[in-house]
């Protein structure tokens, strides 16, 4: 069991939630976020592409991203959707940057990867490899 | 922000669209996600696709986790002390404004106040009962050719009929008011002490139908038995000076209808203000079935009956099952139709006409609801016209909010807390007034009205108090939030298309009101004057009428059995004897004002078909009728001693013989009850009744055994002639009070609703002024400040402050004169209108429609002439620096 400080989402410190809340409550807190943290398809798709943009991750570049190595059309309603379920799980950081004339001058909203969102994709990896590792050898030589 | 108007600036709606359900959170990224994919969209695929593509995303972006909450963003703790803060620091940066806000609020609120208050005690009415919502009163119709007309009375049987053989009924009740034998009062004596005291007779379920509370004893029994009788604890405190000394005691009964001793053993609590039936004691109703032979007759209607119906019985299907009932037991000279109508109605829907409810009392009450309503209104538009006139005074405040990023919601918030914190003030202070007012209004609307103390009442007073704050302060809420800090740093107001005109046809509305309220008034003033003193062809001055307490019985009574009159007849005789008394006479019941007798059945010779349905009026009286009233004789004699007169002689008026075509009235004859009467006298025509009645035709009947007294006084002896009487009553009727009322006070009272609208007419009418004078007031202002600029450059340029006083002056004038245009026309209408009631009335001379509209006038600039004053004095360079 993994006993991870993980931050809640618009807190600073994950400090704060444990100085705050007694063990056992955090224990309840993890087990809980442990059923949470199954991604879903899309979920991980976004989580990955985050991190392949690194600092330039914010809604247009991500749907692009995403557009272009998934090849499939997202929606920016389910785009956003996902990033801000995904930043209150916890897996994703949002921090505001400055707008631009193309924007009418709005704020672009910039995201990135947790450590906590780092876990859970290795260990969705791990799981996947896994899986990977125990089929029979010969099957993948036969799928064209 | 704006955004920069280029060839290919995106479309408004799909962001307005956005911004409209959006979370606030995420509003503005998205916002800028999708203004950068329409860039590039119109850039690839050109504006026309850029702009669906663009619906589409702000469409789909439709989702739970994407929608703002409904809520205002009210982010409470904080900011509700900060709102509060500023709402005290507004008051008290200018209390002329708040005051008079608060004043006019107030006012408003304790008018609705009292009116509610009035609702809710007619509304209650006879409603205390447990069993109300299975309570009915049995009625009956009987088919005239005029109509149907409906009576509350039935017969006797009819109540324990009703509870053995319909098994809905649950209970049934017979109750006699003793109409029979015209007074309800009879003396109740303990060891020489007496006690008037109102009685009923009723039938053994009395209690269990009505649910007056029993204090001691046993209910049940007392009404199943002769000899016991219930008393109110009112009573029993008198006599006995406690309830329980009272029980089991025995007490003297003394009424023209029956007399005896009997027992008290039941004590019940007295009714109360609220219940139509009101009784200090109870008989049983055997005593109506052995003192009147006829009374038990399914043919004769004697009683009221009440019945409870089972639950879930429809009135409706039941209805007939009573009629079938009344068949069964009289089927020849019952009435056309019985029926029975929820018991707490007869209150508030007492009126029938044609045999149907036809409303009642219930038209007031609702006239006084929608009067409240518009008091409200008229209260809050008040005071959104003066919370928003003052503007200039908020708009820097509002300017600097906005620009460091208030949100248009918490200032719309602020507002709204202030309006809400003076409504509460307001109805705290209405509260007060209306408590203060209380006897006054009592006593107008002769009631006994008090404020409950109750939780549902205070709870009612401040959901009254939130909801007038809400309603009151949403328009200003709205209106100074939408600044626009632009407009507002530039230093210009901001004025909505039209506002001016709004606010001047508000304080249109509100004057014509007050120029109709006050014409009202003094029209009904001066029309109940000439009621007062318009001779009526009969004199009702100094003229005393009493009902003779003591037994007076006449061919149906009891004449005809040996019963005699000597005490009443030696009691007139002593009468016409006492000094100071110029005549006296006897009436067989009613008075020439709101009861008078009828007679129909009476045919002549030369009697054409159709006169031959004809009803007179026809009052039974005794010697000297026609002198103590003081009617003028035309022709013939009056009824008197000498010619030994009897009932088959009658006196006529001039429209009886114009009627009937008589050319030589006396000595004809007329037939009528089954004999001829001979017409001895004719007597000029008069006014009875109202002057809503017209002029009747009279057949005075002769009956000298006439149990109401009327007696002429010798005009200046009233205080010595009076306590003779009472003397003389002394002696007659030991221990009954002695109780008369003056003709012309009854003749009054035949106008009491009248007198009441006079009344309360004065009142709404001030109150109306008051507060459209506010309304004129929260103009002034408005316009002084709008126009400050304009006032200015005139200074400048030379204008004294006379001169601008009067321009100034000049448009409220308009406005007024615009009031007056309206309201004259509308109240010359209805003035005559209600004036064509009456067969007499005063004419409306253009004194009604001047005096109002001048006075007005005159209150009008009196109320804007220190605002003019002040704006006029304002110095033109600080106006002008505003730039």
């Amino acid at each position: 069991m993994l006993l991870i400080p993980f931050r809640m989402p618009q807190t600073k410190l994950g400090l704060d939630f444990i100085l705050k809340n007694p063990l056992h409550l955090q224990y309840y807190k993890i087990v809980f976020m442990k059923k949470g943290s199954k991604l879903g398809e899309f979920e991980e798709i976004v989580i990955l592409t985050v991190g392949i943009l690194g600092d330039n991750a914010y809604g247009v570049t991500i749907k692009d991203e995403i557009e272009d190595r998934v090849r499939r059309e997202v929606s920016v309603g389910a785009l956003q959707t996902t990033l801000r379920r995904l930043e209150k799980k916890g897996f994703l950081s949002a921090k505001q940057g400055d707008g631009s004339a193309s924007r009418g001058g709005r704020p672009k909203l910039y995201f990135s990867i947790t450590p906590y969102g780092k876990k859970a994709i290795q260990e969705s990896r791990d799981v996947r490899n896994s899986l990977w590792d125990a089929l029979p050898p010969g099957l993948l030589n036969e799928i064209a | 922000m704006k955004l920069p108007k280029t060839m290919n600036a995106p479309p408004k709606w799909p962001f307005r669209l956005l911004k409209l359900f959006c979370r606030k959170e995420y509003h503005l990224d998205i916002e800028g996600d999708l203004l950068e994919l329409y860039e590039r969209r119109v850039q690839r695929l050109g504006p026309k696709k850029a702009k669906q593509k663009l619906w589409k995303d702000v469409i789909f972006l439709f989702r739970p986790s994407m929608i703002r909450s409904i809520l205002p963003d009210l982010n409470t703790s904080p900011m509700l002390k900060h709102h509060l803060q500023m709402a005290f620091r507004h008051i008290s940066r200018d209390k002329t404004s708040f005051l008079i806000n608060l004043i006019g609020l107030s006012v408003g609120l304790t008018a609705v106040l009292l009116i509610l208050l009035w609702v809710q005690d007619e509304w209650q009415y006879d409603k205390f009962h447990t069993k109300d919502d299975r309570l009915y009163s049995v009625y009956q119709n009987y088919d005239r050719p005029t109509g149907a007309h409906t009576t509350v009375r039935t017969p006797t049987p009819l109540a324990t009929a009703l509870a053995e053989e319909l098994p809905e009924v649950e209970q049934a009740v017979a109750v006699n008011d003793f109409f029979q034998w015209r007074n309800s009062l009879g003396l109740l004596s303990k060891d020489g002490e007496s006690v008037e005291a109102k009685a009923l007779m009723a039938s053994h379920d009395f209690f269990e139908v009505f649910s007056f509370d029993v204090l001691t004893g046993n209910s049940a029994m007392t009404m199943q038995r002769k000899d016991l009788i219930a008393i109110s604890d009112q009573l029993a405190k008198k006599l006995f000076g406690s309830t329980e000394e009272a029980l089991g005691k025995s007490l003297e009964w003394d009424h023209s209808g029956f007399k005896g001793l009997f027992q008290v053993s039941a004590i019940f609590s007295a009714p109360p203000q609220s219940s139509s039936l009101q009784f200090d004691v109870l008989f049983s109703i055997e005593h109506l079935l052995d003192n009147d032979r006829w009374a038990g007759n399914w043919t004769n209607n004697y009683v009221r009956t009440y019945f409870v119906l089972s639950p879930d019985t429809d009135i409706e299907s039941f209805n007939p099952k009573i009629d079938q009932l009344l068949s069964s037991k009289e089927e020849k000279y019952r009435s056309s139709l019985v029926f029975a109508e929820p018991f707490s109605d007869q209150y508030l829907y007492g009126r029938f006409e044609n045999g149907k409810v036809a409303g009642g009392r219930i038209a007031y009450v609702r006239l006084f609801l929608l009067l409240a309503a518009m008091i409200l209104i008229i209260a809050c538009i008040n005071f959104m016209n003066l919370s928003t006139a003052k503007a200039s005074i908020k708009m820097k405040e509002i300017g600097v909010k906005k620009t460091l990023g208030a949100s248009r919601s918490s200032l719309a918030t602020q507002f709204l807390t202030e309006s809400i914190l003076m409504a509460f003030m307001g109805i705290t202070l209405a509260l007060q007034l209306a408590y203060l007012l209380l006897p006054f209004f009592n006593r107008i609307a002769d009631k006994d009205i008090s404020i409950p103390i109750n939780p549902s009442f205070f709870t009612g007073t401040i959901v009254l108090g939130l909801a007038t704050g809400l309603i009151a302060g949403s328009y200003p809420a709205l209106y100074l939030s939408g600044f626009r800090p632009i407009t507002i740093l530039r230093g210009k107001l901001p004025s909505l298309f039209g506002e001016l005109w709004i606010r001047k046809g508000l304080v249109i509305f509100q004057f014509s009101l007050s120029l109709l309220l006050v014409t009202a008034l003094l029209v009904v003033n001066d029309q109940i004057q000439f009621i007062k003193e318009k001779q009526l062809g009969y004199d009702r001055d100094n003229v005393i009428s009493f009902q003779f307490k003591g037994e007076v019985y006449d061919n149906w009574s009891g004449l005809q059995d040996g019963k005699s009159n000597e005490t009443f007849y030696r009691f007139m005789e002593q009468l016409r004897k006492t000094p100071g008394i110029q005549t006296a006479s006897t009436i067989s019941f009613g008075n020439l004002l709101d009861k008078i007798a009828g007679q129909s059945g009476v045919s002549w010779k030369g009697q054409t078909e159709e006169e031959k349905g004809i009803s007179f009026k026809s009052p039974v009286v005794g010697y000297d009728f026609i002198e103590t009233m003081g009617i003028q004789l035309k022709e013939g004699r009056t009824f008197s001693p000498e010619f030994k007169d009897h009932y088959h002689r009658i006196m006529l008026n001039e429209s009886a013989v114009e009627l009937i075509g008589l050319d030589d009235p006396v000595g004809k004859t007329l037939r009528m009850n089954g004999g001829d009467c001979e017409i001895i006298g004719v007597v000029e025509n008069f006014q009875h009744g109202s002057l809503y009645d017209m002029i009747e035709p009279f057949i005075f009947r002769f009956d000298i055994n006439g149990g109401n007294v009327l007696a002429k006084i010798q005009s200046g002896t009233l205080a010595e002639t009076l306590p003779r009487l009472e003397e003389l009553h002394e002696e007659f009727l030991p221990g009954r009070a002695f109780e008369y009322t003056f003709l012309d006070e009854d003749y009054l009272a035949l106008y009491k609703s009248e007198s009441q609208v006079a009344i309360l007419s004065r009142y709404f009418a001030g109150l109306a002024i008051i507060v459209s004078c506010l309304g004129l007031f929260g103009l002034a202002v408005f316009t002084a400040e709008r126009r400050r600029k304009e006032i200015s450059v005139r200074k400048v340029l030379g204008a004294s402050i006379y001169s601008i006083m009067h321009l100034l002056s000049f448009s409220f004038t308009k406005v007024v004169l615009g009031a007056v245009l309206i309201a004259t026309p509308l109240a010359y209408w209805v003035s005559s209108n209600w004036l064509n009631n009456f067969s007499e009335g005063i004419s409306l001379s253009p004194y009604y429609l001047l005096v109002p509209s001048v006075s007005v006038l005159l209150l009008s600039w009196l109320t804007v002439s220190y605002q003019t004053y002040r704006a006029a004095k304002v110095n033109p360079s600080r106006a002008l620096q505003e730039q």
